[in-house]
């Protein structure tokens, strides 16, 4: 039998910054280039237009050259740049909202896939209203990430090229401009946001933290809030929610700070470039070797740079949230990858029966205080085996062991003899846990999501069999029944039905089922019930219920738990599995 | 005795902008500094480029030598004055400004939080915790900008462009003129702009939540779609749904776009028809004013310079615009939570020590209204003695959590409720409280130890009583397998069941020791076993107290002394 090898693709799926650019290049690029035209021509509309009256107003005095001044280019220029500048300006916009959009879809799409690759029992040891909280800060860490490039990266290219520009024509206007302006434009440009960069970035990182102390300190309270009130404890929490939010707001003031100090600093140093570019021109002036309509478009130019380069001093916030959301999301696509998931694809035929065996299993959840202790079982094709106990004893937990999600604390457990790794657990196992979950599709998509070549016929021979079928029919839309958020358009019992039929389409060997028949009314429950193992009689059948199933005396075992989680007394199969447990470890030794 | 209901929890519906300027109004101080900063910065502007004019109009008479040379240095000295004040000034407008926000935001938030307090379980008629956690914090955030960058915005573009214009009519009136001709042009597209975001906004957030909600839904169930083995499938769905986004914004997007465009253009235009008037002027070859120079060069680049800083304000509020919109947006879902009427017990707090006495009980016509003069809960008569246990049962919608909000002493009523003698309302709230154990659905429980939880309850209780009372609801076993009394619960109790954490609450109700428990449902979340379990625990625990219990199942409460089953009170006139 062939056992693949776990492939290390953690490294593919990790988001990394220069990935948001190279996902989407081409789309950036058009907006780098719309955004540089339009820069351009926000500095030549002022630039020229200063060059044009100054020019304008030497030719004019001087009448007789008044005569020859082309006065029609520069205003041809001037107008240009005008439009340049709108049309430039909506251009750009369009292409990087495009190309954010583009990009956030490749992102949902990307990470999808990567949980999707996912060992299942992480997804297991977040408790379920825990991970609707993580989902939900999921969505919002996605759209984060687009930032970094439209608040941060294109900023950045944007006033390298003007500054580049700037500077390019002040070394030809005369090489001493350039160097009277050089030590301003490099501190406004590079020196003050990178010393913001340094300075902020990390507080920047920790903003989600803060904002998560501060709802932490409301919602969990407020739940409990009529207590607290009889208690006289409210004014306490009162207090500590509003001490969270001082410090969430002090966060917030000490980075908004620094950018604006930043932004005063950067037009600071500009304005030293322009003071240095003064004073030089005028002893230049005396020499003949510059005019005075060119000076004036260079200390325009370098004044327009100011709107260019104050983006740069708030980059960081960007930059941090853009970080703090790629590492998060990281930090789930990789989360605890400790043990190596099930070979997806499978060359070997899968047995026709099966035996499925325990031993002293004991396993607990991640932060739980009980679960079960010292389960023995063993089970062959055919057979039923019922778990019966009160809640909180370990029924569900023993199951997600089972279904191979949830590593043992100790004991063994094997699959015909073989660990449950060995196997395609994907083509062996049909697993329904108390969470089950019916999408907001069709009531057909919904249950082909289990055998997706599955005929119309075969989806009514499932429904007819979880006695929903003269309900289906009734639905004016039958099969093609959008099911709603949550499954909202079904009751309760319904939906977990439907997720129960699911699971029965896929024709696995070994059923594990969770509750399956909560909240079922005694006729549908026995009809239902017989159903169930009837579709299973060459299979195994673990089932667990709190209401006592009519199920064939000859084929079923029944497992009773105690609170504590240990198997409760029931001395005949008690001798039974202890016999058995001696016979599997013996046969393991070997 | 009839008690008048004084909370209605009928909210007039105020204008958010008034409920605005009711919240800023303690803080306008800082704005009215910010705005000083920004006016002042004007000025300098306005000086800055008047020296720069000078300085060039100087050394182009110098290079035509029509002018000596003379030392600019005042000048220069001025100059650097204007270009290092200013930035600094901004900043400092800034500052205040957040100062305002900041201080607007804690004063909202913690009248929110006083609110919720007056409130207590009546605040369900108000929404799920989740959404008034979401209002508490988000949406008074979302007033910053609207505070912060908005309200002295809106003044800045009144007031810049009219002193801008009215410098640059000293020059030359005609350009004056044509800057005030093209400004009439900005808010009117501005409102178009604005309007045009807002519903794109709006199209655009719904939008989003579509797709969002999509994605949730399927990342929610990827346990499930992996052990179906239909991940391929689901990816498929996500990037449809991401597509269909991303078509649908792009569309609302251009025209929102647009309508800024045109914005930016008149601003561009502007500049440039100034300039080339300017030219041609100093040119001579106006048509109308052929030969003539009617602004000599030093006005005209003054004009020049201050040109694009009389749109910069229009421009810049269009870009806050939106922030308007979600704070008016912000201020409507807060109005509700924000006006709420609340009720207390109104009695004079007594100077001797409260005790927790027997309570004997009876309720008289007892009726409760909610918004509208809508019947909360039918005319109620009963009578419960001190020890005795009565179960509440009833349809939903009956009023059944009504009728224990107003034996809590958060909802005003009718009729009257006897407690040894006095009415409820004649009570002092803080001794009224004390008589009283609630537990509803939930328990109180909050992350923490196990002992950090019991003595929220009762802070001065010592260890060994704190493992009393978990040992008489049993849960004392199951925590000497963790670290005991400092077991760590997670958020909302994590790492215990369902009715292990309403046996945690039990403790803690037998840890205050008061007279009359309450229960609210107290097993609406847990399966029938546990249900049975918690039920046949309070009755153990709660012998010889006075008990009111509402639940929807009688299983395991056989142990009541009566029962009671709440009709809904058709056919009753409504009050108010």
């Amino acid at each position: 039998m062939l056992r693949l090898g776990k492939v290390s693709e953690t490294r593919d799926t990790s988001i990394r910054l220069r990935d948001l650019l190279l996902l989407r290049g081409g789309g950036w690029l058009l907006a780098f280039l719309l955004g540089a035209v339009t820069l351009l021509s926000v500095v030549g509309l002022l630039a020229i237009s200063g060059w044009f009256i100054t020019a304008a107003a030497v030719a004019g005095t001087a009448t007789a050259a008044a005569i020859g001044f082309d006065y029609f280019r520069p205003a041809a220029l001037i107008r240009l740049c005008a439009i340049v500048r709108t049309a430039g300006r909506y251009g750009e916009r369009l292409a990087s909202h495009d190309t954010a959009l583009g990009l956030l879809k490749d992102l949902r799409c990307r990470l999808f896939r990567a949980l999707g690759k996912k060992p299942l029992q992480s997804a297991v040891s977040t408790a379920h209203y825990r991970a609707a909280k993580a989902m939900h800060r999921l969505i919002t860490d996605i759209d984060h990430l687009d930032q970094v490039v439209l608040r941060a990266l294109l900023p950045w290219g944007w006033s390298g090229l003007m500054v580049a520009a700037v500077m390019g024509g002040l070394y030809w206007l005369n090489s001493t401009l350039l160097w009277a302006a050089l030590p301003g434009l490099l501190i406004a440009w590079l020196g003050l946001p990178l010393l913001a960069v340094w300075r902020g970035i990390r507080q920047a990182r920790r903003d989600a933290e803060f904002a998560e102390r501060r709802r932490v300190a409301l919602l969990d309270p407020l739940a409990a809030i009529t207590s607290l009130v009889l208690w006289g404890r409210w004014p306490d929490i009162r207090q500590r929610v509003k001490g969270e939010d001082i410090n969430f707001l002090q966060q917030q003031e000490r980075q908004f700070s620094l950018a604006s100090l930043t932004t005063a600093m950067q037009q600071v140093a500009l304005g030293s470039s322009i003071i240095g570019v003064l004073w030089q021109a005028e002893v230049l002036m005396h020499t003949g070797a510059l005019t005075v309509p060119i000076l004036l478009a260079a200390v325009l130019a370098i004044l327009a740079l100011g709107e260019i380069l104050a983006p740069l001093a708030s980059s960081f916030l960007a930059l941090g949230a853009s970080l703090a959301a790629r590492d998060r999301l990281n930090a789930l696509i990789n989360a605890d990858e400790s043990r190596p998931s099930p070979p997806v694809t499978w060359s070997g035929a899968v047995p026709l029966t099966w035996q499925l065996e325990a031993c002293q299993l004991t396993a607990r959840l991640p932060g739980a205080l009980t679960g079960p202790q010292d389960i023995h079982l063993s089970l062959k094709s055919g057979e039923i085996l019922c778990l019966q106990g009160p809640s909180g004893c370990g029924k569900s937990t023993l199951l997600q062991v089972l279904a191979g999600e949830l590593a043992p604390l100790s004991g063994h457990y094997w699959l015909n003899g073989q660990p449950p790794e060995h196997w395609p657990l994907l083509k062996t196992i049909g697993y329904l846990p108390q969470q089950w979950d019916v999408f907001d599709m069709s009531l057909a998509e919904n249950l082909r999501l289990g055998d997706e070549g599955a005929s119309d016929d075969t989806l009514w021979g499932v429904l007819n069999d979880m006695a929903l079928g003269t309900w289906a029919r009734g639905l004016p839309q039958g099969l093609n029944t959008p099911l709603g958020e949550y499954g909202a358009a079904v009751s309760g019992g319904q939906a977990r039905r439907i997720a129960l039929g699911r699971v029965l389409l896929t024709r696995r060997p070994i059923l594990l089922l969770d509750e399956p028949l909560a909240g079922l009314d005694t006729i549908t429950r026995h009809h239902v019930v017989d159903s169930l193992v009837r579709r299973t009689q060459k299979g195994i059948l673990v089932i667990s219920s709190h209401v006592p199933l009519v199920l064939p005396e000859h084929r079923t075992h029944y497992l009773p738990m105690l609170e504590e989680g240990r198997p409760g007394v029931s001395p005949l199969t008690w001798r039974h599995q202890k016999e058995a447990c001696a016979d599997l470890r013996a046969r393991a030794m070997k | 005795m009839k008690v008048k209901p004084i909370m209605s929890g009928v909210t007039d519906s105020t204008d958010p902008q008034q409920l605005l300027g009711r919240c800023i109004a303690p803080h306008r101080w800082w704005l009215r500094g910010a705005l000083l900063l920004a006016l002042f910065s004007v000025v300098l502007l306005i000086i800055q480029s008047w020296l720069l004019a000078t300085l060039f109009h100087h050394w182009l008479q110098l290079w035509q030598g029509t002018e000596a040379a003379r030392y600019q240095s005042g000048v220069l000295f001025g100059l650097i004055i204007c270009l290092v004040l200013r930035p600094l000034l901004q900043a400092g407008r800034e500052w205040l400004s957040r100062q305002a926000s900041q201080r607007a935001r804690i004063a909202l938030r913690s009248q929110l939080l006083e609110q919720l307090e007056r409130l207590g379980p009546a605040r369900r008629h108000l929404g799920s915790d989740g959404a008034l956690g979401t209002q508490v914090l988000e949406q008074v955030d979302a007033l910053d900008g609207y505070i912060s960058r908005y309200r002295v915005q809106s003044l800045l573009a009144v007031m810049v462009p009219c002193l801008v214009a009215a410098v640059v009519a000293f020059y030359s009136p005609l350009s004056a003129g044509l800057m005030l001709a093209t400004a009439p042009l900005v808010p009117l597209f501005m409102v178009l702009v604005g309007r045009a975001a807002a519903s794109a906004s709006q199209q655009q957030f719904s939008a989003l939540a579509r797709m969002g909600g999509r994605f949730l839904d399927l990342v929610r169930g990827m346990a499930t779609l992996t052990r179906m083995g239909a991940t391929a499938q689901a990816e498929d769905s996500v990037a449809d749904a991401s597509e269909a986004y991303r078509t649908r914004t792009m569309r609302v997007l251009k025209l929102a776009f647009l309508s800024s465009a045109v914005l930016e253009f008149f601003a561009a235009l502007a500049i440039a028809l100034v300039a080339l008037y300017l030219g041609l002027g100093l040119l001579g070859l106006l048509p109308w004013a052929k030969g003539e120079v009617p602004v000599p060069y030093q006005g005209a680049l003054f004009i020049l310079l201050l040109a694009p800083e009389f749109y910069a304000p229009l421009r810049q509020l269009g870009a806050d615009y939106h922030a308007r919109a979600e704070a008016t947006g912000a201020m409507l879902s807060l109005s509700p939570l924000l006006e709420a009427g609340t009720w207390q017990p109104q009695g004079q707090q007594p100077s001797a020590k409260v005790r927790v006495e027997p309570l004997h009980l009876a309720c008289h016509e007892l009726a409760v209204c909610g918004e509208g003069g809508r019947l909360r809960l039918a005319p109620l008569s009963l009578m419960l003695a001190a020890g005795e246990r009565l179960l509440i049962q009833g349809e939903s919608g009956v009023g059944k959590s009504s009728f224990l909000e107003a034996l809590l002493g958060f909802s005003a009523y009718q009729g009257s409720v006897m407690v040894n003698g006095c009415e409820l309302s004649q009570w002092p709230g803080d001794v009224w409280r004390c008589q009283l154990g609630y537990l509803g659905q939930q328990p109180p429980v909050l992350g923490g130890s196990i002992a950090e939880n019991l003595r929220l309850a009762c802070p001065d209780k010592t260890d060994t009583e704190l493992i009393e009372a978990l040992e008489w609801v049993g849960l004392w076993p199951i925590l000497v397998r963790g670290d005991g009394l400092f077991t760590r619960l997670g958020e909302r109790g994590q790492g215990l069941s369902g009715g292990q954490l309403q046996r945690l609450g039990l403790a803690q109700l037998l840890l205050r020791d008061a007279a009359l428990w309450l229960f609210d449902e107290p097993t609406a979340h847990l399966d029938p076993d546990s249900a049975w379990q918690l039920n046949t625990l309070i009755g153990r625990l709660s012998r010889g107290r006075s008990v009111i219990i509402v639940s929807h199942e009688s299983v395991g409460l056989e142990w009541v002394e009566h029962r009671r089953v709440l009709t809904s009170g058709r056919g009753i006139p409504c009050c108010g």
